[in-house]
């Protein structure tokens, strides 16, 4: 399937795969920190492969990204990914410290985030694999942190090796006091985009 | 300000750069700048024609299209883009006058072996590919796990490579 002749029916279809796998997420996330977490209605975007680095601010933000790789039924690539801000704040809020504590980005942070990300990526791939009734796990996650381009046209170029098109539901956590403006991009092969849109009954 | 910006980050605003995106090639001569952001995986091919002080500058994403699909745009693949820009600096012209340099490789994501090995492989690709265009490699800064930014000067072929971790390097 080439992900440009998608229909609407199938884009609302991954929309809504997006929106319930960023809520368990969220729900994660929630009773990691012990704070109620809320989230954004997911964009779904269809994008050239080389457009993917241009996803999250310029090429040359500084971001944090914990990546895994899809593995069981279906393949494709899991992505959680942040400003160091965001991040920075993100283990504030694990840390159950204001805002604005920690102000560096050492192996502890570093160690914290790839947990965390990892249990939101687990989270949201349980949910799209119990609503498509597929199992799907990530594998060990790795972690980058250095400017956005570089770190999305890593992932790019690894997806770019199957596809031309990437689909990306980017979403946001948000707390009460605080936005924490990381997100999730779930990148499908086309053929696993096939599998998961026909068990959702949409192809 | 080194919190969350690279060191002498170019704004871009500036008319006489000319940014070449991920898996983009452009050409170039004098008082104009070639720049191409964020390298991780994908490698920055900038070969110089002296004579003329101009040049071209590749961010090259994959090494061949044998194992990926044709359609989309060619050119971010090193196969495809180092043949083209040195057609596009003059074929015909002794190729002898032509010098490259490169940057980026890198392995950004230490954790997952199968991505780590993309950057290697651009790097040996389009070496290869410079190789057979009898284009010689006189500098290089390639591998290790950290993005690069190329800045390429077209009067006296300067390199300029900013990374987060490392700060200004020139080649």
């Amino acid at each position: 399937m080439r992900p440009e002749a998608l229909s609407e029916l199938q884009i609302d279809a991954i929309r809504e795969m997006g929106s319930i796998g960023a809520g368990h997420a969220a729900t994660a996330l929630a009773q990691i920190t012990g704070r109620p977490v809320g989230i954004e209605v997911p964009e779904v975007r269809l994008l050239p492969v080389i457009e993917v680095p241009r996803a999250l601010g310029g090429p040359e933000t500084l971001i944090g990204a914990v990546f895994s790789r899809l593995l069981g039924e279906v393949s494709g690539s899991v992505l959680f990914a942040g400003t160091r801000g965001a991040l920075l704040g993100l283990v504030d809020l694990l840390h159950n410290r204001p805002i604005g504590s920690t102000k560096t980005l050492g192996s502890d942070e570093e160690s914290i985030i790839t947990q965390t990300g990892f249990v939101l990526i687990t989270a949201y791939l349980t949910a799209i694999g119990r609503l498509a009734d597929l199992t799907i796990l990530p594998s060990r996650p790795a972690f980058a942190f250095d400017m956005s381009g570089a770190v999305l046209d890593a992932i790019a170029a690894d997806v770019g090796m199957k596809a031309d098109t990437a689909i990306l539901v980017q979403t946001a956590f948000s707390t009460e006091e605080e936005r924490v403006d990381a997100v999730v991009l779930y990148m499908p092969d086309p053929d696993s985009l096939e599998v998961v849109l026909g068990r959702l009954g949409v192809v | 300000m080194l919190e969350n910006s690279i060191p002498g980050g170019t704004s871009g605003s500036d008319p006489t750069v000319v940014v070449v995106s991920t898996g983009e090639l452009a050409l170039a001569e004098h008082p104009s700048v070639l720049l191409t952001p964020a390298l991780g995986s994908c490698v920055g091919v900038a070969v110089w024609d002296a004579a003329r002080r101009r040049g071209a500058l590749a961010h090259v994403m994959l090494p061949s299209p044998a194992n990926a699909p044709q359609d989309g745009n060619p050119d971010r693949f090193a196969s495809v883009a180092v043949p083209k820009m040195i057609a596009l600096l003059g074929e015909g012209l002794s190729l002898k006058r032509f010098v490259a340099k490169i940057a980026g490789g890198a392995a950004m994501f230490k954790g997952d072996t199968q991505m780590a090995s993309i950057g290697d492989r651009n790097v040996e690709e389009v070496k290869r590919q410079l190789g057979l265009l009898k284009v010689p490699v006189i500098a290089e800064d390639t591998g290790g796990s950290h993005a690069r930014t190329m800045e390429f000067h077209l009067d006296t072929g300067l390199v300029i490579v900013r990374s987060y971790l490392y700060g200004i390097r020139e080649l």
